[in-house]
């Protein structure tokens, strides 16, 4: 079994590692982009679909880095510098932001951090002298490394699949450690992972501040890929966005969300022959899933799997009399 | 074998007709706002395009060469419209027309200057033009060039001394308020005070109390054309009997329609009006009423003007040359005499700014009545 998933890892890589030759600008942009909302998406997979608590702030973090980086590249700061710095400020204000969920759960989270949201984006908007107000921010350089410049599609894609790779690689092992267990035991029963001596509140503040510094690490990566970003791009329906993503992908299971950012980012592309039909179908295709398979994409394919493993025997049992 | 044969024969053939008329035609991108917030404006530039490259290709195409016009959705996101720009320019575009939200634009106009394409945009915030972009052309006014007729109209025409701003705080709106104020201050006109609403807000009463304590003169409003309908209605409730001034979208036909009687009264500047006086204006809207069934707005006119902007300037070039095409229509002016697509007398700066006659209008009895021409700046 962990050979399989070896293999199939490795060849969904050489995949991404191929494609982009057979690809023209716009569709290197796209998967770029795809791998930007996975990584956020990721991040929110953690507070929401591992830790259980629910957060409508996610672009808000991805906001939070990419003004960072974008501000600091204008200020001729090299790239790395930004994403750490991002990544840090984010786990910060993560921490922060999880106070609240220590207080509040389900639906009161949401609206709490429903609030944040819209308050970070008041921020970017109104604090012109800072973010450049209504107009957002140009002009910031897309990072070189090594002598290789990023501006060229093919080589910026490159550089957000080996970021890509390595957060998820992280991610991979946070989920698998002690801690990620403990995350679990906090969705499923936190008065019973307290009794087993799972501090809860530390792990709630962590589930928080780690899926916050993945937001914040997505924009820090979203601001060189668009080369330009105002307060626009991280309202609320932003987060509504990367919730879908979560949600549509397999809240819970760890490539939940990169399918489910797959399918939100590629989706609207497929259906473009649709024309003026395509938005009712999208939604239509959403709701149908979630009526009939709450757990996502990835739970689909489970039960699938497993409903194919169950039929030989099935029909073994059914011939005898 | 024979069967084989056959189809081999006529997969030829017609893998041959499809690179002929490939050859034969040249791709054009409208990049607009199909759906999403914008929808209603994109649809009205759309249609305009699509009617005017027909008109174009029934007549032999140019150069005699079809146009093969592929639309695309920005989704009125400026996100997507820049996936959009990048996925037309990869199609081969020779010019790419829109978007018309600035916020768009500002985003997707980076590709356009970087693949050497000209972009001819329905976009009217002052900051399109300001960035040095060689390969950016509007086709209206931007904010730059309306908001000192508007002011100097303020201050002669409505004889105000201070001003109330209400404007929708987005690139269109900011714009906007920012030239307006600087241009009213630069004439001594006192703005009383300054009023920043949100795109696609319901309730405009807490705004318009604000206005009605303020003691102004007369109400600037410079807002989309939905929250336009929204305003006028409130100021109409509470009584208000300032003369409301606006630029193009307040004296819009969708804020009249939705409006209703709260709109009559309201006045201001349009750069473009299927009511204008401009028999070929006029001969436009007729058209485009029978085909798509509704009143062009300026948007409409814009489309129109853009398409047809393109099919002369390659006329006069003789080539299909992007790069001499950006050239080209700087400081270029086209009479309708020469290109009567074109409906009005337009020349563009080296900037990519167009000047062109306008109207001061005021709604009388749910329609745009036109009030005065003003001249082109530069006569």
């Amino acid at each position: 079994m962990r050979l399989i998933t070896i293999i199939a890892s490795l060849a969904v890589l050489a995949l991404l590692v191929v494609l982009p030759f057979n690809l023209k600008n716009y569709g290197i942009y796209i998967l770029s982009l795809w791998m930007v909302y996975s990584i956020a998406a990721m991040g929110l997979n953690l507070t929401l679909g591992y830790a259980g608590q629910v957060s409508l702030a996610q672009a808000a973090f991805l906001g939070i880095g990419a003004y960072t980086t974008a501000l600091l590249m204008k200020a001729g700061y090299p790239f790395l510098f930004g994403f750490g710095l991002s990544a840090g400020i984010c786990f910060c204000v993560g921490l922060i932001l999880g106070y609240p969920a220590l207080r509040v759960q389900h639906h009161f989270l949401a609206f709490v951090t429903l609030g944040f949201n819209a308050l970070v984006w008041l921020v970017f908007r109104n604090e012109e002298w800072l973010t450049g107000g209504t107009y957002g921010l140009m002009g910031f350089p897309r990072p070189s490394f090594f002598g290789i410049d990023t501006t060229n599609q093919v080589a910026f894609y490159f550089f957000s699949l080996t970021i890509f790779v390595l957060l998820a690689v992280i991610l991979w092992w946070i989920v698998r450690s002690p801690w990620g267990r403990a995350f679990q035991a906090l969705r499923e029963n936190p008065i019973r992972a307290n009794s087993l001596g799972v501090d809860i509140r530390r792990m709630t503040l962590l589930a928080f501040a780690i899926g916050a510094a993945y937001g914040g690490m997505a924009g820090s990566l979203f601001a060189p890929l668009v080369e330009f970003i105002d307060p626009q791009s991280f309202q609320l329906n932003t987060s509504l966005m990367l919730l879908l993503m979560v949600i549509v992908g397999g809240s819970g299971r760890f490539l939940g969300p990169v399918i489910g950012a797959l399918l939100v980012v590629l989706l609207p592309e497929w259906l473009r022959f649709t024309e003026g039909m395509y938005l009712i179908i999208y939604a239509s295709l959403v709701m149908v899933l979630l009526a009939f398979c709450p757990s996502g994409l990835i739970g689909l394919y489970e039960r699938s799997v497993a409903a194919l493993r169950a039929r030989p025997s099935g029909s073994r049992g059914s011939e005898k009399p | 074998m024979r069967l084989s044969k056959i189809l081999m024969a006529v997969g030829l053939s017609t893998a041959m007709m499809i690179g002929s008329a490939q050859a034969d035609s040249v791709k054009i991108g409208n990049v607009v706002e199909l759906t999403g917030g914008g929808a209603t404006v994109g649809i009205n530039w759309k249609n305009a395009v699509e009617m005017a490259f027909g008109e174009i290709n029934a007549a032999g195409g140019i150069l005699s060469r079809k146009v093969e016009l592929t639309n695309y959705d920005t989704q009125t996101n400026a996100q997507n419209s820049r996936a959009m720009v990048q996925k037309a320019l990869d199609n081969g575009s020779y010019v790419i027309l829109g978007p018309i939200y600035s916020s768009s634009t500002k985003v997707n106009m980076i590709l356009t200057r970087r693949a050497e394409i000209p972009q001819i945009v329905g976009s009217e915030a002052p900051f399109i033009t300001t960035a040095g972009n060689p390969y950016i052309f509007r086709t209206s006014f931007g904010a730059a060039q309306s908001m000192p007729k508007l002011a100097a109209y303020l201050k002669d025409g409505v004889k105000a001394s201070s001003v109330g701003v209400v404007w929708v705080n987005d690139d269109f709106g900011k714009g906007g308020r920012d030239t307006v104020i600087s241009e009213l201050k630069k004439r001594g006109v006192k703005i009383a005070v300054d009023i920043s609403t949100e795109v696609g807000q319901a309730d405009f009463a807490s705004d318009v109390i604000k206005l009605k304590n303020s003691g102004a003169d007369a109400i600037f409003a410079y807002l989309h054309e939905e929250e336009s309908a929204r305003l006028l209605k409130e100021i109409k409730k509470h009584g208000l009997k300032q003369p409301v001034v606006g630029e193009t979208t307040l004296m819009n036909q969708k804020v009249i329609d939705l409006a209703g009687d709260a709109a009559n009264g309201a006045k201001g500047h349009v750069g473009l009006s299927a009511d204008a006086p401009v028999p070929a204006v006029k001969e436009f809207a007729k058209k485009f009423e029978a085909k798509y069934g509704n009143k062009p707005d300026h948007n409409a006119i814009k489309g129109y003007i853009a398409a047809y902007t393109v099919k002369y300037v390659t006329e006069k070039l003789g080539k299909f040359d992007s790069k001499a095409f950006a050239k080209a229509l700087h400081g270029m002016t086209i009479s309708p005499k020469n290109e009567p697509g074109i409906l009005m007398e337009v020349t563009w700066d080296d900037k990519g700014d167009i000047d062109r006659q306008s109207f001061l209008v005021e709604v009388v009895n749910g329609k745009q009545k036109i009030t005065q021409i003003l001249p082109k700046l530069g006569k």
